[in-house]
């Protein structure tokens, strides 16, 4: 099981299924859900400057809407500012070759195609997890 | 894990029994009810029930979720047609003032034209008149006959005439600056 996952998606009901298919599938115990890059921004700064621990793992949509940067300039930014290890990539509806080039440049490790079928996906990437920890996986995309 | 002490996990029972409530939510897996089978019955209800309820939920808001992406998708072809309606509005509305335009400017030829024959024709009967009395004058002048009337005449029609024609001249003008193209 996975320690902690922090989500950032502009989508408040996303989140409703993304916690409920995590619980189903035991996958974590310990969500945290943002809707805004800035908050998620904010959030790294706040664990940085009270050295709190980070989440093992964050989901980032690639646009989030209402936000001043999208969600492969916030993957830059926790991966080279504030990030530690921290299993890092995509959940989006696009399934842009381009966008996941992109993403991988920027430090994503995996990118998620979010469709109404999430939790294969997920299973999937929970079995990864450990691999993605070590750094042994490979970029995947998970469709 | 969490251990339940004995009351708690009575009372937890007893609320199950009576009222049919039961623990819920991720803290249901870190209870540890190892040994107690009692407990442990109840515990697997729980986590049974608070699936069922979240697959229920997921569902539900997969649902909300398709439909919204539906709404959006509408959204946006409403938006496509009425920017296409506006469009077609403003190309139409373009249209129709420069059919009105070009109306008012064939009207405007057209007078302008009519205004311009009729200074044509002034002008030619104004020489002509100009002309024929000369010429009489001329020929009375020649012949001897006497020329008193034809002389006070020739004089008064080309007075006449003169102060005409800077009329005529200017109507020419006003009708050359008149259908002038901008």
């Amino acid at each position: 099981m996975i320690n902690s996952i922090l989500l950032v998606d502009d989508e408040n009901l996303f989140h409703l299924i993304f916690e409920d298919a995590c619980n189903l599938l035991d996958i974590t115990l310990s969500l945290k859900s943002l809707n805004s890059a800035e908050k998620a921004e904010d959030y790294f700064k706040e664990i940085v400057a009270k050295t709190r621990k980070r989440p093992d793992c964050v989901f980032v949509d690639l646009n989030i809407i209402g936000s001043a940067f999208d969600g492969v300039e916030l993957i830059r930014k926790i991966n080279f500012e504030y990030g530690d290890n921290v299993v890092i990539g995509i959940i989006s509806s696009s399934d842009d070759q381009f966008e996941q080039a992109k993403a991988m440049k920027a430090g994503a490790q995996f990118w998620m195609v979010k469709t109404d079928e999430i939790e294969p996906r997920l299973e999937q990437f929970k079995k990864d997890f450990d691999a993605y920890l070590n750094r042994t996986q490979k970029f995947t995309v998970y469709k | 894990m969490i251990k339940i002490d004995e009351s708690t996990r009575k009372q937890f029972l007893e609320c199950y029994n009576d009222r049919e409530i039961m623990l819920e939510g991720h803290i249901l897996k870190l209870i540890d009810s190892t040994g107690d089978q009692e407990f442990d019955s109840y515990i697997k209800i729980a986590i049974e029930r608070d699936a069922d309820n979240r697959r229920k939920r997921i569902d539900f808001n997969k649902e909300v979720q398709k439909q919204n992406t539906q709404l959006k998708k509408t959204e946006a072809e409403n938006n496509d047609i009425k920017k296409r309606l506006r469009d077609a509005l403003t190309t139409a509305e373009q249209a129709k003032n420069l059919a009105i335009n070009d109306l008012e400017e064939l009207q405007k030829r057209s007078q302008v034209e009519l205004i311009g024959t009729i200074v044509k024709v002034s002008l030619w009967i104004v020489c002509a008149v100009g002309l024929i009395t000369t010429l009489l004058f001329g020929i009375s002048l020649f012949t001897g006959v006497d020329n008193k009337i034809v002389e006070s005449a020739w004089s008064n029609m080309f007075g006449i005439l003169l102060t005409n024609s800077f009329s005529i001249i200017g109507t020419i003008m006003g009708v050359k600056y008149a259908s002038k193209k901008d």
